[in-house]
């Protein structure tokens, strides 16, 4: 598979390879369950970001068969919570499960995935809290401020400190995964792409890199040039929507207009480029479906992003606004590292990870981007590590135009297996495919950062804000419920 | 002051639509269009076997396009030859959902 | 069977009339993409500035006389749904945004119904993958009576638009 590693193991080895991983700086990535072969193969996938490889270790797993993973890895806990939803897995012992993407009164269709085991459904539980002094407990959401997408936020406080704080995406579980079971790839790459759509190219990307990883083949290098930039224009665009939205929450109305314009010119680049405002149809199995208008780029782009450089000069030096983000919704280095973040969340507490740089893809090795890290923690150490990586993207577009073009490579249909990944703008996003004799789709997992990062907001939160904080924490974290719940 | 400056600057940009439609607008993903003389059961067969929106069907002899699933994506358009084409059209809303369901009747050999 | 029609062009109209000066919208995203509520914010950007034609986004249901109404129609959401659009006074309207809300994209399941009108009744449907703000603009003054149909007019066939 690729530069990937794969291992085999039994379920009675499961503890001790993750606790030997772990020791061994091995970064956890994600977890998932398969229905096959008449039970349930669970994957970890490990980054190896040192020696630029992914691991994934394979383990036949049986309900209560295994300790909970999450007590060794605590970035494993979604994931573990999830596989008991999909497959049905769990693991010995009593820890309790969190509601991750099944919400109640859903019970018939549990296990998510179909097969694995049918057994008791998870409670509708949340982070246990302990409420001191006269707390109170009000739900928030899921409908909310207009244009935010759906989320329910249980909010803990005492009037203005947030003591706690939950969160359900389950509005939005779409069921993404099991409906591309059966399907061919092309059919698969439509849905995927409308997965996340504000990640429609990473995803879609990270999607076909696992297909043609199974295939053994590798896009052509105009095609490959194409990919980087259309991903580079995807992040610009997203950071912007993150400042616009950052003065949506501190009040800044003429600072937030200045970015939606920044944000419009960019939305018409991609246009120009593409032929699709979020950059929907990019992607194709083996390569790229056109490649870009670089003319249109070239014409475009820098005005666009100047647009934008110029909108968050003027923030950084307007005191309201940076006030605001200063020390509002700090992720210290160690609960970063803890809970597995990715992207710019984790950069801005000064995990310097990057997809792009420590697993490059065919053509990304001539394209190694500068990454910028922060060690701040905060919004503001959020807001300044995408707003240099507008910059670091605009070189990359321009420096990657002359080679891009349109073209595909046959992928051989037939059965195998693939881990594909992209960074996104909100970060490593990861897609594991497993394809049928007839070359479908059996089983797809979709990783998009989101699954990843929103297990972060209830600590940013509870960081010693106000509630009025929470939503500059939202927009400086910048998730999607989307690419979560999935 | 600062803000104020800048936004006097930039000037008005504010789309004047409805009375006027702006040139960039030509560019936006559309609904296919059809050459219904071109279009044989076999071609159209293949335009519904495309289509991962679900808003192509066949129904006897009528190529069945719903514009309410159509996302635009524009596949249907490559394969199609001379026989589909970019509507460029993107005012489509309707009162009624099955106003958004255009029949284009099946035409030529094969 | 007259007095009905009479009635209905009667409301057509008072509701053209209510809605004819300012209408406020509150959103509902039912299970998107994410991309359509992208399109919807982009709306009070100054591109395209709502608030010229008398439209504005409201949190409170009760000041709404507009449902917006993006995504798949995830099953988990109806209640939700159902309770935003019983909070909105009548007279009301409720816009169906994107593929996802129009029944394309998802297919109906155990998990989602596919189509908003699944779940409440759509007085004006807007397609799109997404659908722009200029698109969203036409529908909703479309929904407003400010605007006609087009795609009623429109036929698709272009033999037959080159015979006529």
């Amino acid at each position: 598979m690729d530069g990937t590693l794969v291992a085999r193991i039994a379920e009675t080895e499961l503890e001790s390879v993750v606790a030997g991983l772990g020791e061994h700086g091995a970064r956890f990535a994600d977890l998932f369950g398969t229905p096959e072969d008449g039970g349930v193969t669970g994957r970890l996938v490990y980054g190896l970001d040192d020696e630029q490889r992914y691991l994934v270790v394979e383990t036949p797993l049986a309900d209560r068969g295994h300790p909970p993973i999450s007590d060794l890895e605590p970035a494993a806990f979604v994931e573990e919570c999830e596989l008991f939803e999909q497959v049905g897995i769990r693991p010995s012992g009593d820890r309790p499960l969190n509601r991750i993407l099944m919400p109640p009164h859903a019970e018939h269709a549990f296990p998510l995935l179909g097969g694995g085991s049918r057994s008791a459904v998870p409670r509708e539980l949340h982070a246990p809290h302990h409420v001191r002094g006269e707390a109170f407990e009000f739900p928030f959401g899921p409908v909310r401020v207009a244009g935010w997408e759906s989320l329910y936020m249980g909010l803990v406080t005492t009037g203005e400190e947030v003591l706690d704080l939950y969160l359900f995406h389950w509005h939005k579980h779409r069921g993404v995964e099991r409906r591309l079971q059966g399907l061919q790839p092309e059919r698969g790459l439509f849905l995927v792409e409308r997965t996340d759509g504000l990640s429609a190219v990473a995803l879609s990307l990270a999607y076909c890199r696992a297909i043609e990883v199974a295939g053994g083949v590798e896009p052509p290098r105009p095609a490959a040039s194409t990919r980087i930039v259309a991903l580079e224009l995807e992040r610009i665009y997203n950071h912007a929507q993150s400042v616009a939205l950052l003065c949506q929450t501190t009040g800044l109305s003429v600072g937030q207009a200045q970015a939606e314009i920044a944000l419009e010119q960019l939305l018409r680049v991609n246009l120009a480029a593409f032929g699709h405002r979020y950059l929907f149809g990019v992607a194709a199995l083996g390569g790229v479906r056109r490649g870009p208008e670089a003319d249109a780029i070239r014409r475009l782009l820098p005005a666009a992003v100047d647009e934008l450089r110029r909108a968050v000069q003027a923030l950084l030096r307007t005191n309201s606004h940076v006030d605001r983000l200063e020390a509002c919704g700090t992720v210290p280095g160690e609960t970063a590292r803890r809970l597995g973040l990715v992207g710019p969340v984790a950069r801005a507490s000064a995990i310097d990870l990057d997809a792009r740089r420590d697993h490059p893809w065919p053509g990304w090795h001539e394209a190694a981007p500068e990454v910028a890290v922060r060690d701040g923690g905060d919004a503001l150490a959020r807001m300044e590590v995408m707003v240099a990586e507008v910059e670091e993207a605009q070189r990359l577009v321009l420096e990657q135009l002359p080679a891009a073009g349109a073209g595909t490579v046959d992928i051989p249909r037939g059965p195998g297996t693939g881990l594909g990944w992209a960074e996104s703008p909100r970060g490593e996003t990861l897609a594991y495919v497993s394809l049928d004799e007839g070359g479908r789709l059996a089983r797809v997992r979709l990783r998009p950062a989101p699954v990843r990062n929103w297990r972060a907001f209830d600590d940013a939160a509870r960081a010693r804000n106000v509630f009025t904080d929470i939503p500059i924490i939202e927009a400086s974290f910048w998730q999607t419920v989307a690419g979560f719940a999935r | 002051m600062l803000w104020f400056l800048r936004g006097l600057r930039k000037g008005v940009v504010t789309t004047r639509y409805p009375r006027e439609r702006d040139a960039w607008t030509d560019g936006l993903p559309s609904p296919p269009a059809f050459r219904s003389d071109l279009l044989t059961p076999t071609l159209a067969g293949r335009l519904v076997d495309a289509c991962h929106s679900g808003a192509l069907r066949l129904e006897g002899d009528e190529l069945v396009l719903d514009l309410g699933s159509c996302g635009g994506c524009g596949d249907c358009v490559r394969l199609g030859g001379e026989a589909v084409y970019r509507s460029g059209e993107f005012e489509l809303a309707s009162r009624d959902r099955e106003a958004l369901v255009k029949r284009i009747p099946l035409g030529g050999a094969g | 069977m007259n007095d009905e029609l009479r009635l209905a062009g009667e409301l057509r109209e008072r509701i053209d009339g209510l809605f004819g000066r300012s209408l406020h919208i509150r959103t509902f995203d039912s299970g998107s993409c994410a991309v359509c509520e992208s399109e919807l914010r982009l709306l009070s950007s100054p591109y395209y500035d709502l608030h010229r034609l008398g439209l504005f986004f409201t949190p409170a249901p009760r000041h709404a006389d507009l449902l917006l109404v993006t995504g798949a129609a995830v099953r988990a959401a109806d209640a939700a749904l159902r309770k935003t659009l019983e909070a909105i006074p009548e007279p009301r309207l409720v816009v169906a945004v994107g593929a996802c809300a129009l029944g394309g994209v998802f297919e109906e399941d155990e998990l989602v119904h596919g189509r908003v009108d699944d779940v409440v009744p759509v007085d004006v449907y807007i397609p799109g993958c997404p659908p722009s703000p200029l698109a969203l603009l036409h529908g909703l003054l479309v929904a407003t009576g400010r605007l006609e149909e087009k795609v009623q007019a429109l036929s698709f066939d272009l033999r037959r638009e080159a015979v006529a």
